[in-house]
């Protein structure tokens, strides 16, 4: 069996509910549900088997086809030299999840920057303020729909004089 | 000024006229007294930044005046004309007040400072008292700067100063004490009287306590000026600025200007206690004192003694990295202190027993003075084997050419093509 | 103290009764304050690796009297040496409403001077001058230590220029400040 096949085997065991995709494109990841998501996590880090002590990067993904924002944690693990991909999901519109800054304390900014450049809010989190963008700036700014503003504060936002460069607009 | 001062009093005015002469010739000394004290300081501010320029191979200020002698008069010229900032939390009275405690410590103490036997303003016979004294004065304005600009780093800044100055005034006074044992006097004057113009003639030389005492006063006199390795007070990369972090303008010059001052203070007062004052060697007190010629050349060499302890300092200010706080008050004391106080007990007791011309107080005074100079010659041994390892040919090579190599781009470029030349050489032809 | 380069004229502010004098006391203290320019010890994103470099051996800003400060209060010029973010806008006018009269600014860079490369980004304010009245910009990404020296000497030849006393005295037209009316800013 190879590693991959036995973390496969032994996240099954522990998170009946993941289901494993094999990622044609990418790494092979394990998709969650929301409410999951807390106890996956705090499960593939303490079981000895696993052992995953490293959050290697915590990311967000705006799907507007799927009217759905993912979140992605790569893990990894130093005791086995292993990694893993979870992936779990929530609705666009006031979509919630429940924070895992208590599982890996390295989660907590990037908590911060999903919730400032997508919106997500992480339930349980004890400092979700915006990280990357003023507190008072207006929208999140990664998702596909974002539309920026013509001020900011009064500064305007695009050179005044200039030809506007392309942007995506929805 | 004692002269003018018998012949005001001596004369048969009237009471009132005497005391408006009187008035007006303290007028006059404090002028001159401060208007030196600010060229002082403000020159050496120029010589930090040539120095700081030459360690760092640079160049350091060069435009204004003749070899940009004239810089510290574009920047005092500059700080006069700057917006003086009172930020609006602050409290205003005492973030005015807070820069005239820091220049009138550093300036009033320039009035005892004897630069010669005929040029010292006011030759007060507790002068060293007075000056170790008027200096702490310091201390209340850069509090009050750090407690009225309503500012954390200011705040830091003033607290950390307030500490360091006050603990580092116990060495410095006890190693002062040292000599003030030997010389059985506080006058400065009557310091330098007793020491001779040749070496072995100096305090630091006189006996092996009184060499280390140098070394404790040195070390604690640049912590109490805040110099590098004991600039906490204003380390720019903890506190922006310290305790002026709010100033601008003049205000900010006040205490610029005291730190300078200061700092050629703190050499002035290692020159006349232990490097023999404006003493010259092979001239009698006798025939120095009546001298016009004599007494040139004695402010010549206190001139020359007390900036090259100057450039000491700036040089270990662009060569030494910056203490902790807790490293600095452990260094204050338990190590300075005892050494200070074993340094004057150990004179005492030398005092004591040997008596003075005997044979062996001139042991004493040459064998130190051998030391002394095989110190300095390991010294300069291990600066040169340093050079030669690390293989910096380039800066020698241009300054053997003189000044004028130094700043000319074709010698530099020759100089490095040498350089290269010679790097490129296999290592045994070399 | 006319230049004869005319492309650096377009620093000359036009005063209200049309030509300049500068008085023979304007042009001492004009030479004064032109020989003692500190800059801040301020720098946003990568040009301000360029700006250590210059005060570095090679152009050696000191020769000209420009010496670091890293208090707003104390220095004489801002260098916008940097990618200014929004998050960063508030901070760069509070530093430069910090810094004591008479104060100049740099744009260095084109992030400072437009923006630059981050011209679709949702983050960066477009041009410094969007938020500070700047009087020199820099072409360059990032520009090269002596083109840094280049401006500094703008900023001197602008000094040169500018009749002081009556700048002091708020006789000529101040510097056209784009900070929008009644904008907080982060404290
Ligand atoms: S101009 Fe270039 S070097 Fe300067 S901050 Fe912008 S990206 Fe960096």
């Amino acid at each position: 069996m190879s590693q991959i096949e036995t973390i496969q085997a032994r996240l099954l065991e522990l998170v009946p509910e993941s289901s494993w995709s094999d990622g044609a494109a990418g790494d092979p990841f394990a998709a969650l549900p929301a409410d999951g998501w807390h106890a996956a996590c705090l499960a593939v880090r303490d079981d000895p088997a696993l052992g995953f002590d490293f959050l290697r990067s915590l990311s967000g993904v705006d799907r507007p086809a799927d009217d759905r924002i993912e979140v992605v944690a790569h893990l990894f693990s130093y005791k086995h030299r292993h990694a893993l991909v979870l992936k779990t999901h929530t609705g666009r519109d006031g979509g919630a999840l429940p924070s895992i800054h208590d599982v890996w304390p390295a989660a907590e900014w990037y908590e911060r920057e999903i919730f400032d450049l997508l919106g997500v809010r992480f339930e349980g989190h004890r400092d979700l303020r915006r990280l990357l963008m003023p507190e008072d700036w207006q929208g999140h700014p990664l998702r596909k729909d974002y539309r920026e503003a013509e001020h900011y504060r009064g500064i305007p936002t695009r050179r005044p004089g200039y030809a506007a460069p392309d942007r995506d607009e929805p | 000024m004692d002269a003018l001062y018998e012949l005001i009093t001596g004369s048969d005015l009237g009471f009132w006229w005497k005391q408006l002469l009187l008035a007006v010739l303290i007028g006059a000394v404090g002028v001159i007294v401060f208007s030196v004290a600010l060229v002082y300081a403000a020159l050496m501010t120029y010589l930090e930044r040539r120095v700081s320029g030459r360690v760092q191979s640079r160049v350091g200020p060069n435009r204004v005046g003749p070899l940009g002698l004239l810089q510290w008069l574009a920047d005092g010229a500059k700080m006069i004309l700057k917006e003086d900032v009172i930020p609006a939390a602050a409290d205003r009275p005492l973030f005015r007040l807070a820069p005239y405690p820091v220049v009138i410590g550093v300036f009033a103490a320039f009035a005892s400072v004897p630069f010669g036997e005929w040029l010292i303003a006011a030759d007060l016979n507790v002068g060293l008292l007075y000056l170790l004294a008027i200096t702490s004065l310091v201390v209340v304005g850069i509090l009050m700067a750090g407690w009225a600009s309503n500012n954390k780093w200011s705040l830091f800044g003033g607290i950390r100063s307030a500490a360091q100055i006050v603990s580092y005034e116990v060495p410095t006074a006890l190693a002062i004490l040292v000599v003030v044992l030997m010389a059985g006097s506080l006058s400065t004057q009557d310091i330098i009287r007793e020491q001779g113009g040749w070496p072995w003639d100096w305090y630091v030389f006189r006996q092996p306590f009184a060499f280390a005492a140098f070394f404790l006063y040195f070390t604690a006199a640049l912590a109490e000026g805040n110099r590098t390795p004991f600039d906490l007070p204003e380390a720019e990369s903890e506190l922006v600025a310290g305790y002026n972090t709010e100033y601008s303008g003049m205000r900010f010059g006040g205490f610029y200007l005291g730190e300078f001052g200061n700092v050629y203070l703190m050499c002035a007062i290692a020159t006349l206690v232990f490097f023999g004052g404006w003493q010259i060697p092979g001239v009698s007190p006798a025939e120095h004192h009546g001298s016009w010629l004599w007494q040139i050349v004695g402010f010549g060499l206190f001139f020359v003694k007390a900036w090259a302890a100057s450039f000491v300092v700036v040089w270990l200010r662009w060569t030494l990295p910056r203490l902790r706080v807790d490293q600095l008050m452990s260094l204050c004391y338990r190590y300075l202190v005892p050494l200070s106080f074993v340094c004057l007990l150990g004179t005492a007791v030398l005092m004591m027993l040997v008596p003075a011309g005997s044979l062996f107080d001139s042991l004493l005074r040459f064998g130190t003075f051998g030391f002394g100079l095989l110190v300095a010659a390991i010294f300069f041994w291990r600066v040169l084997w340093h050079i030669r390892h690390v293989g910096d040919r380039i800066d020698l090579k241009i300054l053997a050419r003189g000044v004028r190599g130094r700043f000319d781009p074709a010698i530099q470029h020759r100089a490095y093509g040498a350089f290269r030349k010679q790097q490129k050489q296999p290592e045994e032809s070399r | 103290m006319t230049t004869d380069k005319p492309e650096r004229e377009l620093v000359v502010e036009a005063g209200p009764e049309g030509g300049l004098v500068v008085g023979p006391i304007d042009r001492l203290l004009n030479l004064a304050r032109k020989h003692s320019l500190w800059y801040m010890l301020f720098g946003t994103a990568c040009c301000a690796i360029e700006l250590m470099q210059t005060g570095g051996p090679r152009t050696d800003a000191d020769r000209f009297g420009m010496v670091f400060r890293s208090t707003p209060r104390q220095a004489d010029v801002m260098l916008l040496a940097g990618t200014i973010t929004y998050k960063m806008a508030s901070r760069v006018r509070l530093l430069y409403e910090q810094m004591a009269e008479y104060r100049y600014v740099i744009a260095m860079g084109s992030c400072a001077s437009t923006g630059g490369l981050f011209q679709g980004s949702y983050a960066v304010v477009k041009g410094g001058d969007l938020i500070v009245p700047v009087d020199v910009y820099l072409p360059g990404c990032p520009p090269r230590p002596e083109a840094l020296v280049e401006g500094l000497m703008l900023v001197q030849q602008k000094m040169e220029r500018e009749p002081w006393l009556k700048k002091a005295h708020g006789k000529l037209p101040q510097p056209v400040d784009p900070w929008p009316e009644g904008a907080e800013l982060h404290r």
